[in-house]
């Protein structure tokens, strides 16, 4: 079954994890964004990773997409985007954006964005959390500030940086303007539950969702 | 580890799973206790027995402890109050409470004290914070007079009665005890 599907955005797109992937993840970890991630010195962990990605979406846990920028033929691993802490019941979850150095804002943001709308269509997600650690590039906040992201709170030493060093976490959020999606049963009102390989109409109003 | 201390007039202990119900269930049967949290009322006596034990697994894998606080002498229950969430490569934690309405300042700045210490000296852990349902007024306000910083509000966080709440937040550091 297939829980995580590919998706295109402009200059390039988003898919799935695979086994093949594992030096392209060992590389993106090479350069780690969030002040006090160690680079790992071996790809022990990654195919594990690839085993997690597939778990915590069956499970509606999280969702991860490798980044790539090219055209079909000329395309470039520049980075992953990830869902984590996702409730499916509170209609939330929190991304996050590993990237290359190559990888441009543009693109950043494109990625972005097609994998939250995506997380709002298919599961009717209304709220997206984006967590920036104080030491990250300050240009991703603008970045998130232009995806319509604002920010709700600073958490004091939310994260830890060291033995006994911590930075401050700003917490963004994003919600959509649009209504909660009607309770019913698996099946029910078009939905084909977890599996994109069933029928997916695409269309919110047809899975239980209202109108905005 | 002794995680059963004494504050004041007050005593803090672990619960008994099937000792404490009834005194739990009396506390947490009144919506004004834990409305701030949000969270129903309970309606039926089995219920604190659940609580019970889904405190005692969760203390079982360090990941959460509460505490029955009561009074020293009489032993009637006043509060609750635990910490869950408990992040121990953050070194971070999630505090709640649910308060009988006798509680107020005074009283907590008696019992959090001792709370606060085992929590930063006993466990180390560095960061505490609160989540709580926004505009829960007297909650707040017994926050900032313990010290707690409000850091901002988290919106729509929890899905409750219809509707999406919005979630404040308020923080303490080992640091801050200092300063």
């Amino acid at each position: 079954m297939n829980f995580t599907p590919e998706l295109p955005f402009d200059g390039g797109r988003v898919r799935p994890l695979t086994y093949d992937d594992v030096d392209a993840l060992f590389e993106i970890y090479q350069h780690p964004e969030i002040p006090g991630q160690h680079a790992p010195d071996n790809k022990d962990n990654l195919t594990r990773m690839v085993d997690l990605s597939v778990q915590m979406a069956a499970t509606q846990r999280g969702m991860m997409w490798l980044l790539e920028v090219g055209d079909e033929g000329s395309r470039e691993v520049q980075g992953m985007v990830s869902a984590y802490d996702w409730q499916p019941s509170q209609l939330r979850t929190m991304l996050r954006v590993d990237g290359l150095p190559q990888l441009s804002s543009e693109h950043r943001a494109a990625a972005l964005n097609t994998c939250l709308e995506f997380m709002a269509s298919k599961y009717h997600l209304r709220n997206f959390g984006y967590q920036w650690i104080a030491g990250q590039d300050e240009a991703i906040k603008t970045l998130l500030e232009n995806c319509g992201f604002t920010l709700s709170a600073t958490l004091r030493d939310g994260w830890r940086t060291g033995t006994e060093s911590f930075a401050d976490v700003a917490q963004f959020y994003k919600l959509l303007d649009v209504a909660k999606p009607v309770p019913g049963r698996l099946g029910e009102q078009d939905n084909p539950g977890q599996n994109l390989d069933k029928s997916f109409s695409g269309s919110a109003v047809n899975n239980g969702g209202g109108e905005a | 580890m002794n995680w059963n201390f004494s504050a004041g007039n007050f005593s803090l202990r672990l619960p008994v799973t099937d000792q404490d119900g009834d005194a739990l269930y009396e506390l947490m049967s009144v919506q004004a206790q834990v409305d701030h949290l949000p969270r129903q009322a309970m309606t039926v006596p089995a219920q604190a027995l659940d609580e019970l034990r889904r405190m005692a697994m969760r203390f079982e894998t360090r990941e959460a402890a509460f505490w029955l606080v009561e009074g020293m002498y009489d032993k009637q229950l006043v509060a609750r109050i635990g910490i869950q969430k408990i992040n121990w490569m953050q070194l971070a934690a999630q505090l709640q409470w649910e308060l009988y309405s006798a509680i107020e300042l005074p009283e907590l700045q008696e019992i959090f004290p001792a709370v606060a210490n085992f929590i930063f000296d006993e466990l180390n852990l560095h960061r505490l914070e609160m989540r709580l349902r926004e505009g829960s007024e007297k909650h707040e306000a017994l926050l900032k007079g313990l010290g707690f910083t409000f850091e901002g509000i988290l919106p729509a966080q929890v899905e409750y009665e219809g509707d999406s709440v919005n979630m404040a937040v308020w923080s303490l550091l080992s640091s801050d005890r200092r300063a």
